[in-house]
């Protein structure tokens, strides 16, 4: 080519990159809004939760990976599929009736393998769902089916889930029904515990031997 | 004679997080004894969990390599064996370097992927994730290996795994092959359609075609710095926010 070309001046590179969709991280949020926590905490948890939106939309990739679900218990009601952060709107929570927490873990788990097998249908590629369980109570109903599901799917790989118990929770049936150990909420100190959880999924890139989940330490917001 | 150019850029998330660059890469392009002009490539991506990913990523590909080119200059070519037997070589380094921290050798996790091309026969091979394209001779790009990825996006294989590499791919071939592409996975979601199982041709075409264009060492190098902007542009890190490789690598007219 004789052409005269001055390599300085070159455009190299593409931005036509391929089509592929974003990986997504499915995150379910188990809320209890039994009647106990009337008051400040569902406040507390309300503000939590904006919160939460607010500090994933800060991070330009985890807007597009993260997707969070809400069910709140009791009665156990889907406020919210999952939705990307964008999309992701929370409704302001009442509190309502008792705490049916096993039927609520049950439909947690539910949700996330019907959602890996929509990713699975579209070819979009995936990282360990995250299932949260906040509750300041015990369960009402029968949580021994629930805790056997979480202990098969963390066996399994299927999901990582987390308990934490809002002051007046019963740790020591979090502890029979999570196979980590459940954390305690220092006070009502949602805020905090909502950014730690968004910077923990913005981390969920980072590649991992096996399928462990990456975490910050809960320093800030839980009693260790 | 070969002309290759190539970097590993740290991601967007471990400059927020302070982590180093934990991808490496080590290449020789030399004049073997026989005249080949052989082209030796190794990549490397270490575990952000490991502790001593970055460490673990530069020690590996140096030591691939460098054992790739003497073994190539003493026995005149590289067999399937052989490649497994580096592999094994390299897991004791790290084995090694974890005994001597007191570390558990995962510490030490980190991919390896990368080649061995001469004048008529190529070796590849691949341990985790990333993934290695050559051109099909009519201007189109094709994989040769393909990420190992487990059910989720950031599970993979390491070499630090099974010292038996059970997960290591090599894929040997009776061919000139004439241009090479390798990369890591913080590029694989952009370079790669996932759902084809192919090679996405734009993101490699105006790269080749200045590369291939490129017919003195001070263009070479301009194009290398150019490459070093691009993977830490605006357009690739919006994109990942992990670390990333890029090695390409074409003969010379």
């Amino acid at each position: 080519m004789d052409e005269y070309i001055s390599f300085e001046q070159i455009p190299f590179g593409s931005d036509d990159f391929a089509d592929n969709p974003e990986p997504r991280c499915p995150c379910v949020l188990l809320l209890d809004t039994s009647a106990s926590m009337g008051g400040s905490p569902i406040r507390q948890l309300n503000e939590g939760i904006r919160t939460f939106k607010q500090e994933l939309e800060q991070d330009p990739l985890a807007t597009k990976r993260v997707e969070v679900a809400v069910v709140t218990f009791g009665p156990v009601s889907v406020m919210s599929e999952f939705h990307t952060v964008p999309n992701f709107h929370p409704q302001t929570l009442d509190t309502t009736g008792d705490t049916p927490m096993g039927a609520a873990i049950a439909e947690g788990i539910d949700m996330v393998t019907r959602r890996k097998k929509e990713y699975k249908e579209h070819g979009v590629a995936y990282y360990k769902p995250w299932i949260i369980l906040i509750t300041d109570g015990a369960p009402t109903d029968d949580w021994s089916q629930a805790a056997k599901l979480v202990r098969q799917g963390e066996e399994n790989k299927s999901f990582a889930f987390f308990a934490i118990g809002v002051e007046g929770a019963d740790m020591d049936i979090l502890s029979k029904i999570s196979t980590r150990s459940p954390l305690k909420l220092k006070g009502l100190m949602f805020r905090e515990f909502f950014m730690w959880l968004s910077a923990s999924m913005k981390m969920v890139s980072a590649k991992t031997p096996g399928s462990a989940i990456n975490l910050l330490p809960p320093s800030g917001w839980s009693e260790l | 004679m070969w002309k290759a150019i190539g970097h590993s850029i740290e991601g967007t998330s471990h400059t927020s997080s302070g982590k180093v660059c934990e991808d490496a890469l080590a290449y020789n392009l030399f004049s073997d004894t026989a005249g080949n002009e052989v082209l030796v490539c190794c990549v490397s991506d270490g575990a952000g969990s490991a502790q001593y990913a970055a460490w673990a990523s530069v020690a590996s590909t140096t030591f691939v390599a460098s054992t790739l080119t003497s073994l190539l200059n003493t026995e005149g070519n590289i067999s399937v064996p052989a490649i497994y037997h580096v592999f094994e070589s390299a897991y004791d380094l790290l084995e090694n370097a974890a005994i001597e921290r007191e570390a558990d050798i995962s510490e030490f996790a980190c991919t390896m992927l990368g080649c061995v091309v001469s004048d008529s026969e190529a070796i590849f091979f691949q341990l985790g994730d990333g993934a290695i394209a050559r051109d099909d001779g009519s201007g189109n790009f094709v994989p040769v290996t393909w990420p190992q990825n487990g059910e989720y996006h950031n599970v993979t294989s390491f070499i630090t795994d099974d010292r038996s590499m059970g997960n290591l791919v090599v894929v040997s071939l009776e061919e000139r092959v004439a241009e090479v592409a390798i990369f890591t996975d913080g590029l694989q979601m952009l370079a790669l359609n996932m759902e084809q199982r192919s090679v996405h041709q734009p993101f490699f075409a105006p790269l080749f075609r200045y590369l291939r264009l490129a017919d003195d060492e001070t263009k070479l190098q301009v194009l290398s710095g150019k490459l070093k902007e691009y993977l830490d542009s605006k357009a690739i890190n919006n994109r990942t926010d992990d670390d990333k490789t890029l090695f390409l690598a074409t003969r010379g007219a």
